[in-house]
């Protein structure tokens, strides 16, 4: 299986750990009044969609950058590959 | 005081070199390695007139090297500088980022090919899942090799560098020489 990698191409997924949903880089606000129900829903609830997931990989025997994978659950076919970093910031207002 | 030897990566009293068909294997202790690293908001400059790659490369300047290791992130090399380090120097070069010397951490293989570039891709394809065809002079890259993580550089067409921890020295030249000797075994 290739990992489409958006700064080194195709690498072998050997390269890669899994580590799951792209969800978990949206974590609750701590502070809040719900955040022991969100951290409980972020903790331990997890769609298991068969189709299309956006999931998260660490390129660890590559540059080590994390990417979001997205991937087909039924054919296991690999849809495309993007930087977390750059998924993060732009969900943050694109602040460094 | 302690009376202390120096020895090689590979144990020995001097670097340990083999031929191999078209393929010579030598170990390289001189070389001296330091990793630099951007700091937020510092802009990417230019060591000692060496103009950093980009993703997946290596470029070569006056005496010193570098290659891309991550975003942000290089591995500058400096042949016959392992005794004094590069790391003053690169500090002061590159004023703001993030300097570390990686010397002694490392042990760099230096494989040199007096047929072309075919054996180099052979052994590329033995060695690594990479596309070997595309990993032409100028490209570098982290990648695993028997479980080990290594650097492997394409320094020219005839010429490729592969750097694995230090401590793993024995098993790497150990894959690296049985790769070559199957490719010398299979072509005689």
């Amino acid at each position: 299986m290739l990992i489409p990698h958006p700064l080194l191409g195709p690498r072998d997924a050997q390269e890669f750990t899994y580590l799951g949903d792209a969800s978990l880089l949206n974590r609750p606000d701590g502070l809040a009044d719900t955040a022991p129900e969100a951290f409980n829903d972020y903790v331990y609830l997890r769609d298991n969609p068969a189709g299309l997931h956006r999931e998260l990989w660490f390129h660890e025997q590559g540059d080590r950058s994390w990417l979001i994978v997205t991937r087909n659950t039924v054919t296991h076919e690999i849809l495309g590959a993007e930087l977390a970093r750059d998924v993060a910031l732009a969900a943050m207002g694109g602040a460094q | 005081m302690t009376d202390l030897t120096p020895i090689m990566a590979l144990g020995g009293q001097s670097a340990r070199t083999q031929i191999l068909g078209a393929l010579t294997l030598s170990e390289t202790p001189d070389l001296a390695l330091a990793s630099l690293a951007l700091r937020r908001g510092t802009v990417q400059p230019v060591p000692m007139g060496l103009p950093l790659p980009g993703p997946g490369g290596w470029t070569a300047g006056q005496g010193v090297s570098a290659f891309w290791t991550g975003p942000g992130q290089w591995m500058i090399e400096a042949v016959g500088r392992a005794d004094t380090g590069i790391e003053q120097a690169l500090k002061h070069a590159a004023p703001g980022c993030s300097v570390t010397d990686q010397t002694d951490g490392f042990a760099a293989i230096e494989i040199t090919s007096s047929a072309g570039g075919a054996p180099i891709r052979a052994l590329l394809e033995k060695l690594v899942n990479l596309d070997a065809a595309g990993f032409g002079p100028g490209s570098a890259t982290r990648t695993g090799l028997e479980h080990m993580t290594v650097f492997v550089i394409r320094r020219s067409e005839d010429r490729l560098a592969v750097i694995g921890m230090r401590s793993l020295a024995g098993s790497l030249w150990h894959a690296v020489e049985r790769a070559a000797r199957h490719l010398q075994e299979g072509t005689q």
